[in-house]
């Protein structure tokens, strides 16, 4: 991960409206962001979208919002474009509800974005470029080995990087119970690791 | 890094967990996890070596989240933070001969720019770098180049100015004018309108002057104008965001829709290539922002705000800020026009605009914003209107005066005068200044004036119409429609008084009528000195293409009428030359029965225009039309021979008496209008009424005249009885039809009927008073009588049903 004040830095120029500054700041996180949309999106989105899809939408939400952004600590970038990511998804699926109910599933749907054909700088490294990394790619197999409760507390652990006391409050549990569950959540990821080696 | 000495505090152990070893575990794993989250970077080895009694299960887990990280890291430790190091490099190598780079100020879309200090002179300046990854575009780098030479050649104080330009073996540079100040819109925060409107109208100053070198701006917003302690603005970052081909722009296009999208025009926002319009819409929300306080088209929502950019009207300013005079809304929302080509075309317009309003004059924006809101919430309230009158809550009569009254509502911008809304200073000004010049010019016609020269007479009026022609296609051109029409209708008026003056000086045309006086209306009725009727003619004639062409051109109806009007002055001077002199001398009634084919032909042409959807057009034909039509069944019924001389051998009787043929007038009116009414079209509707309108007085007067003729008759014969019968009869006939007017009236809702009914009732009872009934008081007493009972009918009308009812049933 990057040191705080090397973040704070960009992050101050990225919100002086310095471009380069945000794509930077955005492509530092955009792995950790796919992997958690892909975790994140329902069957139901997932066979409307793409994961760059909802990263797109994502990017150009982030930059709108960036001067709303205020840092306050080390990460605290990194949460809200998660907070970001979290709000797409509900507003997709909100509007895939939508469309559901007005029964027009024949009409292709395009993200708000896409129509104006408006593509993020990042573009040429899709989700899919990324999750074919090695790494990445096995990564994501032991992940989908492990059970629902396990993957998500993994997930706000390493891919969100929440505090254990920010876990604590988003699922209710106390800080003992967070650590026991993130703990043997872990275990299991490291034994699906090595069962699959 | 001090928590990793002491990596559990006391508070946080807890004793449970010492008796689990995999709660201790876990306990410790969270403590190495918060650490990361907090952004530190503690080290797996030394960490797990504070523990000794978990070491190894607790590596094993630490090492699972390494691994997790690291799989991002791949992909994250590949991207650098290029800026950085190209400042980095930048900074060390200082490839700027005589500038030492200090640091970077900003980074645009295809270029940076740092602040540097010119080592000679001692002074801060900037520099505009184009990225490396453009540079190698030859023809972006081309652009770069000759956007900075097109720039050097501006110099304007509210201009950032270029001092040289530069190439580095990579990528070409220029230096620039370091401008230290604040932002407009935060600048202007906390200054009152006028200081905000003169600093905004210094930076529409600055972008004229770009705008004069045919350059455009393309990336107006607030960043791009700061303004230093002494308010005085500066325009930075010229030109440089737009790229050339599209390649290129879809690469720097997430950067500009995003960055810059409060501050884009529609046509901007859709990727459309732009013209210096595209500044003024710009220039719009930059001065909304200042006015309001707020972004006319700002929204949460991404796609909100294009689909508002694209479609939606912005709030009124005034709405916002009720204290803002109207002059200054219309200005801006003139820029704000959604179609550029009815914005200010060019910045200098803007500021021309501004500038009037700042000397208190009158703004010469008219922004369609007001009648398409107005045209929005008029057709809803037509739509009720035709309901009430399906439902019979108001007449048709009603309907159709709301619907001409709502059509004038709906001004069009280039309404000529009598059909505005509202009469303004500068409009009435402008015409009178039109009409001084055609009265000057038409004095020239009319009179000898030996002192002055034929070619300087003929000259001032050609110079005067040709500057007055190239005015009005000049203000046309600059949306400012209105102006435009009153040069452009001067212009016809001057062209056509010009070539008389033309004509007269030089004597053409003149010989085709020389000697033939019976020809000549206007030298031998009129006083005229000079024109003879064939340069009339040949004058009209040669204005008529004129006015097509302006209607063809400007679409605006006033040039119809005008064609109309003259057509109508050609069809007499084409009259006259025919000699219909010759035939008033012989027949005075002649020239009217002439007029009726007129009368039609304008019908005609009245009703096809209507077909072809000009309904503002046909609407000057039907009113000649009606006009023509009344002028010639007049002059026919008065002083037509013939005509008097049929209806005498038709009907002896009436002795041919010029009333009767009123009469007969009044029956055709009745008959056009009955045709008219009967023609599905709201011009025609109109057209019936105003024939409708004279029937009415068309037969009471004569009919009082008939009466007065006919007891003149019998009283120079007393012992007549017919005579007698015949003025009794009329005396009796004049009160029975104003009666029969007075409740027509309420047929037709015709209130003329109902007033002219009531007088001619009062002069019809006077008149029997007179005569017949000469000292008889039961009339008045009868009159009083019979007056209270009508006024009590009506008021118990319900129990006079009643009665009438009963008696029915019985």
């Amino acid at each position: 991960m990057t040191t705080a004040t090397e973040s704070l830095e960009v992050v101050e120029r990225a919100k002086r409206g310095d471009q380069e500054a945000f794509f930077w700041l955005y492509r530092k996180h955009q792995s950790r962001l796919a992997v958690f949309i892909r975790y994140q999106m329902s069957e139901t989105l997932r066979r409307r979208y793409e994961i760059d899809d909802v990263l797109q939408e994502l990017f150009l939400r982030a930059f709108r919002d960036l001067p709303r952004f205020e840092y306050q600590s080390a990460g605290s970038f990194l949460r809200w474009l998660f907070q970001i990511a979290r709000n797409t998804l509900h507003d997709l699926a909100r509007f895939e509800d939508r469309q559901k109910q007005q029964a027009e599933h024949e009409a292709p749907l395009h993200m708000a974005s896409s129509q104006y054909d408006v593509a993020p700088a990042y573009s040429q490294t899709p989700s899919r470029i990324l999750f074919q990394r090695e790494r990445v790619s096995q990564l994501l197999k032991d992940l989908d080995a492990l059970a629902e409760a396990d993957r998500e507390i993994i997930l706000l652990a390493k891919v969100e990087g929440l505090t254990i006391d920010e876990m604590g409050q988003r699922l209710g549990k106390s800080k003992a119970q967070i650590s026991l569950s993130l703990h043997r959540a872990l275990k299991r990821l490291r034994s699906a690791n090595e069962a699959q080696i | 890094m001090s928590d990793l000495k002491n990596p559990i505090s006391p508070a946080n152990s807890q004793p449970a967990a010492d008796a689990d070893p995999d709660g201790r575990i876990a306990e410790v794993v969270s403590q190495f996890l918060d650490l990361q989250a907090r952004g530190e970077t503690p080290e797996i080895g030394p960490f797990c070596r504070h523990y000794p009694d978990i070491e190894i299960p607790l590596r094993n887990i630490l090492e699972t989240c390494l691994k997790i990280d690291q799989a991002f890291e791949e992909e994250t430790s590949s991207i650098s933070f290029p800026e950085t190091d190209e400042d980095e490099r930048l900074f060390h190598s200082n490839p700027f001969p005589g500038y030492k780079l200090l640091r970077r100020l900003g980074a645009g879309g295809m270029g940076r720019v740092y602040l540097a200090e010119d080592e000679r002179l001692r002074r801060p300046v900037a520099i505009k770098v184009l990225l490396p990854a453009f540079a190698a575009n030859p023809s972006l780098r081309g652009r770069f180049l000759e956007e900075a030479r097109a720039l050097a050649k501006l110099n304007h104080p509210a201009i950032a100015s270029i001092f040289s330009l530069g190439e580095t073996t990579e990528t070409p540079y220029f230096v620039m004018e370091y401008v230290e100040g604040l932002p407009l819109n935060e600048t202007a925060r906390a200054l009152p309108l006028q200081q905000k409107l003169h600093l905004f109208y210094q930076v529409l100053e600055g972008i004229a002057f770009l705008h004069d070198h045919h350059l455009v701006h393309r990336d107006l917003k607030p960043a791009n104008i700061l303004v230093n302690p002494q308010l005085a603005p500066k325009i930075l970052d010229f030109g440089l965001a737009k790229p050339l081909d599209d390649s290129l722009r879809r690469l720097t296009q997430p950067g500009q829709v995003m960055g810059t999208l409060d501050y884009f025009s529609p046509e901007q926002a859709r990727a459309e290539t732009v013209d210096p319009s595209s500044d003024i819409f710009s220039l719009g929300v930059i001065l909304y922002e200042l006015l309001t306080g707020r972004l006319p088209f700002a929204h949460s929502d991404f796609q909100r705000q294009i689909e508002s950019l694209a479609h939606e009207d912005p709030e009124w300013p005034r709405r916002i800020n009720p204290d803002l005079p109207r002059g200054i809304q219309d200005i801006c929302l003139k820029a704000l026009e959604k179609n550029p080509s009815a914005r200010y075309r060019i910045a200098r317009d803007m500021a021309e605009d501004l500038a009037r309003f700042l000397s208190g004059e009158f703004v010469l924006a008219m922004p369609s914003v007001y009648s398409r809101h107005l045209s929005g919430k008029i057709e809803r309230h037509m739509r009720e209107l035709e309901s009430w009158n399906q439902e019979e809550i108001i007449t048709r009569t009603e309907l159709n005066s709301f619907r001409r009254r709502y059509d004038r509502l709906i001004d069009r911008e280039d309404a000529w005068i009598m059909e505005m809304r509202q009469l303004t200073v500068s409009q009435v000004t402008l015409y009178l200044g039109g009409w001084l010049m055609t009265i000057g010019a038409v004095l020239l016609v009319l009179f000898n004036f030996q002192q002055l020269n034929r070619h300087v007479a003929v000259l001032t009026v050609a110079a005067a119409s040709g500057l007055v022609l190239g005015l009005g296609l000049q203000q046309w051109h600059k949306n400012q429609r209105r102006m435009g029409i009153a040069f452009l209708l001067t212009f016809t008026l001057l062209f056509f008084i010009g070539l008389l003056v033309a004509f007269n000086e030089y004597q053409w045309l003149s010989y085709w009528t020389q000697g033939r006086r019976d020809l000549e209306f206007l030298l031998s009725q009129l006083d005229f000195e000079k024109t003879t009727n064939v340069q009339l003619w040949w004058a009209l004639l040669a204005l008529l293409p004129v006015c097509y062409a302006l209607r063809r051109y400007t679409k605006a109806s006033v040039f119809s009428l005008e064609l109309t009007f003259m057509s109508l002055l050609l069809a007499g001077a084409t009259l006259l030359r025919m000699g219909m002199l010759d035939w008033i001398s012989k027949d005075q009634g002649r020239p009217f029965l002439y007029m009726i084919p007129v009368a039609v032909v304008y019908f005609a042409a009245g009703y096809i225009l209507e077909r072809l959807t000009l309904a503002s057009d046909s609407r000057y034909l039907y009113g000649h039309a009606v006009f023509v039509m009344y002028m010639a069944l007049s002059g026919i019924a008065l002083f037509h021979e013939p005509y008097a001389q049929w209806l005498k051998a038709v009907f002896p009787w009436t002795r041919g008496q010029v009333e009767y043929l009123f009469i007969v007038n009044a029956v055709i009116y009745w008959g056009l209008q009955f045709l008219c009414d009967h023609a599905a079209s709201i011009q025609l509707l109109a057209v019936a009424k105003a024939f409708r309108f004279v029937i009415a007085g068309h037969i009471l007067i004569p009919l009082w005249g008939l009466g007065i003729t006919a007891t003149e008759r019998w009283n120079k014969h007393a012992a007549l009885t017919a005579l007698k019968f015949e003025a009794r009869l009329f005396e009796v006939l004049l009160p029975l039809a104003a009666a029969l007017f007075i409740y027509y009236s309420i047929a037709r809702q015709m209130k003329n009927y109902l007033a002219s009914g009531m007088i001619f009732l009062a002069v019809g009872v006077i008149r029997l008073e007179e005569d017949w009934l000469k000292g008889h008081a039961a009339l008045p007493i009868a009159l009083i009588i019979s007056g209270l009972l009508l006024m009590l009918i009506v008021a118990s009308r319900a129990s006079l049903l009643k009665l009438f009812l009963k008696y029915r049933r019985r």
